[in-house]
């Protein structure tokens, strides 16, 4: 499933060595992901049931959708710090706007507009004010945490009562539930439009050259600028499921999120330095989080370590980008 | 009905004297009120009985937000003191942060009012009783799950280990329902972090691994919301589930209520009437009067039907009914204390 380029046979015949383990990151991902679930299941049998599954999938849901545009948004060599502000703000929108409107497309597509227009003030703010996007975002974050205040003092409630509005969150298909067909619908279309197509191609092509991408004819404030909107949207579809299952429009919610959606992307083996990076790393990365964050649940451990470990991955998942990048520029 | 007149009649005096006693005081010109995180819709609500009751008395009332920052406290009150404010009411941002300020208005004149928590040093604190809230919640949910509920009473606990306050309440939820249901069971006790979106996380991780529920508690609205939509997330069926909410700080739980859902029981602390009550009590402070070292602020827990009685509520505001809730009678003092935890 990889598009990424150090994969060759060299590395592949290195065969078994922890080393090497560690450098495919995906099979390091799946015997990772094997272990937390063996290892859960036996300290809590509670763990591997049918229920606990579902609920492991609604939870992943949000991150993966937002998860999916950060990954093409870090292989064009930026980042969005912003997108748990967004979130919340963006939640607050379409309830709003639903509320006014009676209209559950209207307040859906206000909250993509509002998530791709965070997007496209960031992109802007990176690609033609030359701001660092670390940055920019932050800046962006920062904003939006204030702006939300202004736009409402309270949580925005539900006062349209349309039944169809609940379903977006707490709706199921068959045993499945709605935002978990969602996210995997939006994975295998980022996973198809990265791996197979000409917008993928040249995604990987300026977040590893941009230089070479722009004598090639490629513009790569253009791309980049993309991505951001992108990502924006995409936000703008985890806050209508985020306002659905809330059922309100939250403007203190999303705090963190950004940080495990990035520890996720991260995780998932995308490089913070561009180029690099997969849909299959990030939806490992993201359940492997997810289980993490219901075993601490379901042990009854202490729930600050949700918090502690999205900073531990980030700090793991850096440190082993820059050994497989020392080991590619040596 | 004769026992309800005479009740009503006593309480309709006892407001109208407590009200005259406030109209001979004199009070004060500008009353500064530090506030620690006003952005939170309960703050929000606070502030509004205080501006209310400053109205009505003809005080100027300013507010500035800490926004949960205790250096910011510290100059907003050192602020206060340099414009000469008469009174100051504080919810302080961290217990021991609040010290040097309640030091330097001693040193200054400035009578503090304190809302919300304890602090060393100071003279009066308005509060509510976290404890004996969450108790006489217990015990309607009690009641309400013998006439109501199937099998034995299964506790989902949305709680926050953190504060003190929330842990009293909690305690107390749990301790009131077995004084109806004793063997009540605490099947999840989980730190909602006190926000919508960790509760409904850490609640829907509960369910599946046991989702025998049929009595969600919340230690504030957004805990016990929370908790309710991961049991919707979960497709769980609502008609052997009792929710017991905490705090009645905004529309949520009225809304909720006007489904006729399984929130059927509210234990409101009437925000507006802890702003009400801390506006009065700066009056007092200005006059030298010695008050008790916390006044308690009333709560009642509320069903469908009584909350409207509290409430005017349109679905989209609401407005507080000030004589009802002036009606509440609030104890000398609680029955249990975080030092008793």
């Amino acid at each position: 499933m990889s598009v990424t380029s150090d994969q060759s046979p060299t590395r592949q015949a290195r065969g078994l060595s922890l080393g090497g383990l560690l450098r495919n990151e995906q099979i390091f991902l799946i015997i990772l992901l094997a272990v937390l679930i063996v290892g859960l299941s036996l300290a809590a049998p509670r763990f591997m049931t049918a229920e606990n599954a579902t609920a492991i999938l609604h939870q992943s849901a949000m991150v993966l959708i937002v998860a999916v545009g950060m990954t093409m948004l870090l292989i064009t060599a930026e980042v969005d710090i912003s997108v748990g502000a967004s979130l919340a703000f963006a939640s607050c929108v379409v309830m709003d706007v639903i509320n006014t409107t009676s209209s559950l497309t209207l307040g859906i597509l206000a909250g993509l507009a509002f998530g791709g227009g965070v997007g496209l003030f960031n992109g802007l703010v990176v690609t033609r004010l030359k701001v660092n996007s670390l940055i920019a975002t932050i800046a962006t974050m920062m904003i939006l945490q204030g702006g939300v205040f202004l736009y409402t003092r309270e949580a925005v409630q539900n006062h349209h009562q349309i039944e169809a509005f609940s379903l977006i969150a707490t709706g199921y298909v068959g045993p499945v539930p709605v935002p978990v067909i969602i996210a995997a619908l939006l994975a295998v279309v980022f996973y198809v439009m990265l791996n197979y197509t000409l917008i993928g191609r040249r995604v990987f092509a300026v977040g590893s050259n941009p230089k070479a991408a722009r004598l090639s004819g490629l513009s790569p404030e253009t791309i980049k600028l993309v991505a951001f909107v992108v990502t924006g949207i995409l936000v703008g579809v985890a806050a209508t499921i985020l306002a659905s299952l809330l059922n309100a429009g939250q403007p203190t919610a999303g705090r963190g999120f950004e940080l495990i959606v990035i520890a996720a992307v991260l995780l998932g083996g995308t490089s913070l330095f561009g180029g690099k990076g997969t849909i299959a790393g990030t939806i490992l990365g993201v359940l492997i989080l997810k289980i993490i964050d219901n075993g601490i649940i379901i042990l009854r451990w202490n729930q600050d370590l949700q918090i502690i470990v999205p900073g531990v991955v980030i700090i793991l998942a850096m440190f082993l980008d820059q050994l497989r990048k020392g080991r590619t520029d040596g | 009905m004769h026992k309800s007149m005479k009740t009503l009649l006593i309480a309709a005096a006892s407001t109208v004297a407590m009200v005259a006693t406030t109209m001979a005081q004199e009070t004060p010109k500008t009353v500064g009120y530090i506030v620690n995180y006003a952005t939170h819709e309960w703050y929000q609500n606070v502030i509004g009985g205080m501006q209310d009751r400053a109205a009505e008395l003809g005080i100027e009332l300013e507010v500035i937000d800490a926004n949960l920052d205790i250096a910011k406290q510290v100059s907003a009150a050192e602020d206060f003191m340099a414009r000469n404010v008469d009174v100051m009411i504080i919810t302080p941002v961290n217990e021991e942060g609040a010290v040097p300020i309640l030091r330097r208005a001693k040193a200054a004149g400035v009578p503090v009012v304190l809302e919300g928590n304890p602090v060393v040093g100071m003279d009066t604190l308005v509060a509510i009783c976290d404890y004996d809230t969450g108790y006489n919640a217990g015990v309607e949910a009690g009641k309400w799950a013998k006439e109501n509920l199937e099998g034995p009473v299964r506790v989902m606990n949305v709680g926050l280990p953190l504060l003190s306050a929330t842990v009293l309440r909690s305690n107390g939820f749990m301790d009131g329902i077995r004084t109806e249901m004793p063997d009540a069971e605490l099947v999840h006790d989980l730190d909602g972090g006190g926000n919508p979106d960790r509760a409904q996380e850490v609640s829907a991780a509960a369910l599946a691994a046991d989702s025998d529920i049929n009595v969600i508690y919340g230690i504030n609205d957004s805990s016990a919301l929370g908790g309710l939509q991961a049991w919707r997330a979960a497709g769980l069926p609502e008609d052997n589930l009792l929710v017991v909410g905490t705090g009645g700080e905004g529309l949520a739980f009225l809304n909720e209520m006007a489904k006729d859902g399984p929130l059927q029981l509210e234990a409101a602390m009437f925000p507006e009437k802890v702003g009400f009550t801390s506006m009065d009590a700066a009056v007092a402070m200005f006059n030298g009067e010695d008050l008790p070292e916390h006044i308690v602020s009333p709560t009642h827990t509320l069903t469908p039907e009584t909350a409207l009685e509290f409430y005017d509520f349109d679905g989209e505001s609401r407005q507080i009914n000030w004589e009802r809730v002036n009606e509440l009678e609030a104890p000398d003092q609680c029955m249990k204390y975080a030092s008793d935890l």
